[in-house]
């Protein structure tokens, strides 16, 4: 009951790379494989058992296509608690928040234990798992994981044992602590009975094949995929059932889908887009009206003349009211990070009138954005008359420090 | 102790070298065969029995690292004691003892005693016939802070005998000279090594009887518990092997380090405040910890799998290690000597893996400090904090600012070193700026701005900036754009598979690339090898679509405003930085498994901030204070020229007119200028008028130039036009500076004072009582984009009130810190004070800026030397020389404290222990008054004093020298001519690219 993939994953890798070199690696093969899954059934729970390092959730991180919550469960929480960081966020994630929601979760527990949480999962994978239980462990995995949590999916990667004898130089299993290491009949035997016992249809696959007339002892490692074949039922049951998994790490992504950072980046996009326009529309009535005017009080135009003739839709003319610049609405709405973060103007403006951070006209098509108030605190930065912390005092006490030194030398 | 370091190639002498290294360091001469350390077994060899005995007596005590030893009490017995202890366990080359032995013409007590004194069989065989004579002045003390300390002194010389034996070679020829008995050679070294470091009187240091009635009770400290019965017991276990046939392996001893006693550097004068630091204590529980030999026969090449190997025997070594392939720590005692067995699984092959133990450490030691660093990394990030680059953030804590497209990253930068006051975790408090956009975002908007100059404007904005990739946290510098090259070109992966950028983030990483047409970024990490000996080169490429922009942009450091709202979440004042600091040391000891992450190596770390070290540091109250905006001698300005755009012609008029009403108050006599008005802005249009006005006028004192905007090119043509083609001090002032009527009266002042000092005159100077003292500030500048070289910016002191400085530049090759054209500079201000004194300077002060604490040694082995070197060109001419090296950058951080409030200490406090590094003899200086932000002080470390400069007279010289900076009338963070070249070398590297003309070399014409 050791879920000891990594070990097994590494030195296989190892042996065949020196004979029978796959490329890319087999153990890469196998997680591509899950990942491509995922990209065309785009499942959004799921769960990898042994998922030892994390290298696999690592991977579906990045690979996300929409999955929501990931979780790893492994026996052994000692690589758990070395490996979980590398699962944290990374600084871009929270630079530029991703649009779905994604949640990692990791537990310290076992396949054969019934655990609440697993239950209502879109996928589970169990990539070179199975080979390490004891044949009586297997069946138990087979209640739990698909009578109990009856997932929509289910990914099961082993050895193919006929693939051995092209392994050079490899005497009984491939790792040693693999139980037992099954042909391809073996594993369909147990494959199929599990379809007909708890409802799923199976098809098979694997990755790594031999070259020539060996192509014949089939797949390197051998893959049955699981579709379950009724109408997922349970995943609003009730969870009454203890826990009985230790959970281990927990991490919740930033993403738009959270409405208070969907609100932060929308203002913040807003406000950057509206004093860029502001800024622009002031240098340019600084260039019309420099004759030394720049400590005048700036000129009281209600509308800048610029344009208002040109004045299409599209381009409504930033203008100076009193003592606010106002800048239209579609304005900001032509920068395409607005656009692409709120579908319709409407929207937008729903989102700001809400906002304590935008100061908005009452019909809500202008933002107004203080006017000139560059010049109210312009102090001069580097050298202000700081002279006061110097007193003139000069205190007279008769230095010398030759002498000092002369006595010192002389001890 | 680097191996790779340069020969020192200066004379030898007892007084020039011993500070640099302990007493076995001393005074190696370049060309002589490299058998230093051994020779001195001749002396014992005649000498009287009594003698003898007296320094093999010690040995049974505790072997002391030799350390600086300045208090003479304890570094006497220092020195006898570990020679004895190394002498009986040393094994191997049986056969050379007994050539010794033979060799030996003394009594028969000596020969019993030399018996047991086997010098080692690694040594190459060319120098062994000297060693076997002599083994015993080998090694007493290794170099403070070296990291060959860490095995035995003579694996040490078997495997880098360049490195050990090149040195002591000096101390040989004193010893044999002028001593006779062992005991009182060791002390002439370490007289030396007293004289070098200056402070301590001589005398005191230099009485030889005190090292034979201190032996026994030598040794103090927190490891002498536990360090006496070890040593007693290797030292017993080897007696008892004594007779070890011919042939058999070397044994390694034993050795136990133990803490150096710190030098003097406190001073006395200054009256005592009450002041906190970011050092936080950490408190030690383990006892020791050991340090192990690692041997794999027969030999893994691989770190990689001889890291894989360890582990299969954590049974034995327990959880707690640090390996690093070939030296393994533990918290815990094994045998002397443990044998494992390991598989190597490629070829299953059995390998024998040998543990042995060479060293046990104080848990302080210095060895310890990676690993302790390392631990402290894991806490951070078991703490939930990112790293990027070096230092740890809090993204749960972030500041946005939205307006500018950034963010703010409050953090921390820790680290854990080992002062004079102990082990200390040092917390700074550190922000880091990132920014949402993307360098393509911002390639995108240079390409609105400016299409023509595209690629030029991309260079400028991008190369020398950081960026931080989409796809994992790392951070690069971007050296290079690659123009040619798209995302849809293709590179070679590890496994050797050539992949497109396009495929390979799209595989790896999910990333769709959006724009194909992007050129890409180039970083050239530094070469560097890796712990298996692979050396990292070759350039790394980026996406700039993938690549996050780091920093504040160079846009926005010139819009005040902006920088306003950014300066107000980052300069954070001392009361939220304690607040800060106190937060994070709630954190770490209320997260349990950071305590036991910590508790592995036996550290923890103390809550509270309020036990900081409250000790008494000192202020300057008592110091002549200068009185400033005065002028001491003023420079008519008979004849100088305005030039001004149309634009600016109002301006230019007030401002002359301000000039000539507040020039009479000031004692300046000014005349009325040549006005040149310009009919645009354009740089030909100034240059070219600047240029005929002085060719038509030669007798013009000063140009002045008033520019509308921030214009660096034409600022650069105008400096360039003025320091080298045509020297004249100019000046140029923006006209915005000038456009406030209501404060054109102060700046008017200001710049006149300004200008004052660019023609030769002279403001306000400090009484410094010593005679003809010279004090020189060296400073370099780098280019951030690294392509163009260093300059180097020199200024001297000409006379003795401090207020005529000598300036010179030197350019030197890019990732060179070095001073090589420092003799030249040297030279000429030499020659320059005599001209002026008629006579050389007897005292020079050196305050050099920007050195690392990694290169100290190098200015120490390096630069000191091209100093001396300057001096005997001069006959007969020895001035007393003080190297001080100045660092502005340090994580240090000084609170004043008062009624439970934190706050900032006044300028002229000063630190001088607790904090201070323990191999030299340093302070911390507060000179500036801290308006916002916290308390900051610079670090002043005495590499070198043979003006026997005590600490007091260092730190009161140095804070004086902060008060004459003639642009700012107070005190600034570093020493008046350690700004003034800074300024200098700014101004060469970034406006001039070249040196500035040698008539402008007595003005400051770069202020």
């Amino acid at each position: 009951m050791c879920l000891m993939r990594t070990h097994s994953r590494a030195d296989l890798t190892k042996t065949l790379a020196m004979t029978t070199p796959f490329s890319p690696p087999l153990y890469m093969q196998r997680y591509q494989f899950v990942i491509d899954y995922v990209k065309t059934y785009r499942p959004k729970k799921v769960i990898d058992f042994g998922c030892a390092e994390c290298c696999l959730l690592k991977k579906l991180k990045f690979h996300r296509n929409g999955i929501q919550l990931l979780v790893g469960v492994d026996i052994n929480s000692v690589v758990l608690l070395k490996r979980m960081h590398t699962l944290a966020p990374l600084i871009s994630d929270y630079l530029q928040p991703s649009d779905g929601p994604l949640t990692i979760e990791l537990y310290q527990g076992s396949v054969t234990e019934r655990e609440p949480c697993t239950r209502g999962f879109d996928l589970v994978t169990c990539v070179e798992l199975i080979e390490h239980l004891e044949l009586v462990e297997v069946a138990s995995f087979s209640e739990v994981v698909f009578g109990y949590m009856s997932p929509g999916a289910v990914i099961v990667s082993t050895p193919n044992a006929e693939f051995n004898p092209l392994l050079p130089g490899l005497r009984g299993f491939r790792n040693y602590d693999h139980k037992f290491e099954w042909t391809r009949a073996e594993f369909q035997t147990w494959a199929h009975k599990v379809c007909r016992d708890y409802g799923y249809s199976v098809h098979f696959t694997g990755v790594g094949e031999a070259v020539g007339h060996w192509r014949e002892v089939g797949f390197c490692t051998q893959i049955a995929v699981f579709q379950r074949n009724f109408h997922d039922t349970m995943s609003n049951a009730k969870r009454l059932e203890p826990s009985v998994y230790r959970l281990m790490y927990r991490v919740v992504y930033p993403s738009l889908s959270d409405n208070n950072i969907y609100q932060r980046t929308l203002v913040n996009e807003v406000l950057y887009e509206a004093q860029h326009l502001r800024q622009e529309w002031l240098s340019r009535m600084n260039m019309d009206s420099s004759n030394n005017a720049h400590f005048c009080a700036p000129p009281l135009m209600d509308v800048f003349q610029h344009g208002l003739e040109g004045g299409t839709r599209d381009c409504q003319p930033v203008y100076q009211q009193g003592g606010t610049i106002c800048v239209p609405l579609a304005r900001v709405w032509s920068s395409p990070r607005v656009r692409a973060l709120c579908g319709s103007v409407q929207r937008l403006r729903e989102e700001l009138q809400v906002d304590s951070r935008v100061r908005m006209s009452a019909d809500g098509t202008v933002l107004i954005l203080p006017a000139a108030a560059d010049d109210e605190d312009d102090e001069e930065v580097e050298e202000e008359e700081n002279v006061k912390a110097v007193s003139g005092v000069a205190n007279n006490v008769e230095e010398d420090w030759d002498r000092e030194l002369g006595c010192y030398g002389n001890v | 102790m680097d191996p790779k370091r340069p020969p020192f190639p200066g004379p030898p002498g007892v007084t020039r070298m011993p500070w640099m290294q302990s007493a076995e360091d001393q005074g190696q001469l370049p060309d002589q065969p490299p058998l230093g350390r051994a020779r001195g077994l001749v002396l014992p060899k005649d000498e009287p029995l009594p003698g003898r005995g007296r320094a093999l007596g010690v040995p049974g005590e505790m072997p002391v690292r030799f350390g600086r030893g300045i208090t003479p009490s304890v570094s006497e017995p220092l020195v006898g004691i570990p020679r004895g202890v190394r002498l009986p366990t040393d094994e191997g080359g049986f056969g050379r003892a007994r050539g010794f032995l033979l060799a030996t013409p003394e009594p028969s007590v000596g020969i019993g005693r030399g018996a047991t004194v086997r010098p080692v069989s690694t040594l190459d065989s060319e120098k062994s016939d000297v060693q076997e004579k002599m083994p015993e002045l080998k090694t007493e003390v290794e170099a403070p802070g070296s990291g060959s300390s860490l095995v035995s002194m003579f694996r040490g010389l078997g495997i880098e005998p360049g490195k050990t034996w090149g040195r002591g070679a000096t101390p040989v020829g004193i010893s044999l000279g002028t001593e006779s008995d062992c005991i009182r050679m060791r002390f002439a070294v370490c007289v030396c090594s007293v004289l070098g470091r200056g402070f301590v009187g001589v005398g005191r240091a230099a009485l030889p009887p005190m090292s034979v009635g201190r032996g026994p009770i030598g040794p103090s400290g927190p490891v002498s518990p536990v360090a006496a019965p070890f040593s007693l017991q290797s030292a017993a276990s080897v007696s008892e092997e004594a007779p070890v046939l011919p042939g058999t392996p070397p044994k390694v001893e034993v050795k136990i380090e133990t803490v150096k006693e710190p030098l003097q550097k406190i001073g006395t004068k200054g009256s005592p405040v009450s002041i906190g630091s970011n050092y936080i204590p950490i408190c030690c529980k383990n006892e020791a910890v050991f340090q192990y030999h690692v041997t794999f026969t027969p030999n893994v090449e691989s770190v990689g799998m001889r890291f894989g190997m360890m582990k299969e025997h954590r049974p034995t070594t327990g959880e707690v290690v640090a390996f690093d392939g070939s030296i393994l720590y533990l918290p815990k005692r094994l045998e002397e000597v443990v044998h494992l067995k390991a598989e190597r699984k490629t070829d299953n092959q059995e390998i024998d893996i040998k543990i042995q133990l060479t060293k046990i450490l104080p848990p302080s030691s210095d060895l310890c400090i990676p690993f302790y660093n390392v631990v402290l990394r894991r806490v951070m990030k078991l703490l939930g904090l990112k790293l990027v680059g070096r230092n740890h953030y809090d993204p749960n804590a972030v500041v946005i600012l939205g307006k500018h497209r950034l963010q703010v990253w409050p953090g921390y930068s820790t680290s854990i070193k080992h002062t004079d006051g102990g082990l200390y975790l040092i917390v700074d408090v550190s922000h880091k700026v990132l920014r949402n956009d993307s360098v393509l975002d911002v390639m995108n908007l240079i390409y609105q701005g400016s299409r023509e100059s595209f690629q030029d404007e991309c260079t400028k904005e991008f190369v020398g900036s950081i960026v931080i990739t989409r796809y994992n946290n790392r951070t690069y510098r971007i050296d290079d754009i690659e123009w040619s090259k798209s995302p849809k070109d293709t590179f070679t992966l590890a496994d050797g598979t050539v992949t497109t950028f396009v495929d390979y983030y799209r595989k790896n990483y999910g990333i769709t690339i959006k724009e194909l047409d992007q050129p890409l970024l180039i970083h050239r990490p530094k070469e560097r090898s890796k712990p298996g000996g692979k050396v990292i080169t070759g350039e790394i490429l980026l996406l700039p679509e993938l690549s996050f922009m780091t920093g504040i942009p160079e846009k926005m450091r010139k819009d005040f405003r902006a920088m306003k709202d950014l300066t107000m979440h980052i300069n954070v004042g001392a009361e939220q930085h304690t607040q800060s600091l106190k937060q994070l040391l709630h954190n770490i000891n209320s997260n349990n498994e950071a305590v036991s992450e910590l508790a592995r190596w036996g550290l923890s770390i103390n809550l509270s901030l309020d036990v900081l070290n409250l000790k008494a540091p000192i202020s300057f109250s008592h110091i002549a204070l200068p009185v400033y905006c005065i002028c001491l001698h003023q420079v008519p300005l008979n004849c100088w020229a305005v030039f001004y755009p149309r634009r600016a012609t109002d301006q230019a008029e007030e401002l002359v007119t301000t000039f000539t009403r507040v020039a009479g108050p000031m004692g300046i006599r000014i005349e009325r200028p040549i006005r040149v008005e310009l009919r645009d802005d354009r740089t030909e249009t100034f240059i070219k008028s600047i240029h005929s006005q002085l060719t038509s006028e030669p007798r013009v004192q000063l140009v002045v130039c008033i520019m509308t905007g921030n214009r660096d090119d034409l600022y650069s043509a105008i400096k360039k036009l003025c320091c080298i083609q045509s020297p004249v001090p100019s000046q140029a002032i923006n006209v915005r500076t000038i456009s406030q009527p209501q404060k054109l009266r102060s700046i008017a002042q200001k710049i006149l004072l300004q200008i004052n000092c660019k023609l030769g005159g002279e403001l306000w100077t400090v009484n410094v009582p010593l005679k003809y003292l010279m004090v020189i500030g060296v400073d370099v500048h780098h280019d951030v984009s690294k392509k163009s070289r260093s300059v180097m910016g020199f200024v001297a002191s000409l006379n003795s009130m401090l207020t005529k400085w000598y300036s010179r530049v030197t350019f030197q090759m890019p990732h060179e810190e070095i001073i090589n054209g420092f003799r030249v500079c040297l030279l000429a201000a030499l020659q320059k004070y005599y001209e002026v004194n008629h006579a050389f300077p007897e005292k020079i002060v050196i305050y050099r800026d920007g050195v690392s604490d990694g290169q100290l040694k190098t200015v120490e082995l390096y630069e000191i030397p091209q100093v001396l070197k300057c001096f005997e060109t001069i006959p007969n001419y020895e001035p007393k020389l003080a190297f001080i090296v100045v660092q502005k950058r340090i994580s240090t951080t000084l609170y004043s404290y008062g009624s439970h409030h934190f706050g900032t200490p006044s300028p002229g406090t000063v630190l001088d222990h607790t904090v201070t590094n323990r191999d030299w003899v340093d302070f911390y200086l507060m000179a500036h008054s801290i308006r916002q932000g916290c308390g900051l002080p610079t670090h002043y470390i005495a590499v070198y004093n043979t003006a026997n400069l005590t600490p007091d007279h260092l730190q009161r010289l140095t804070f004086k020298m902060c008060h004459l900076y003639w642009n700012w009338p107070g005190t600034i963070r570093v020493p008046a001519p350690c700004k003034y070249a800074h300024k200098l070398a700014f101004l060469s590297g970034q406006y001039l690219h070249s040196e500035p003309a040698i008539q402008l070399s007595e003005k400051l014409f770069f202020l």
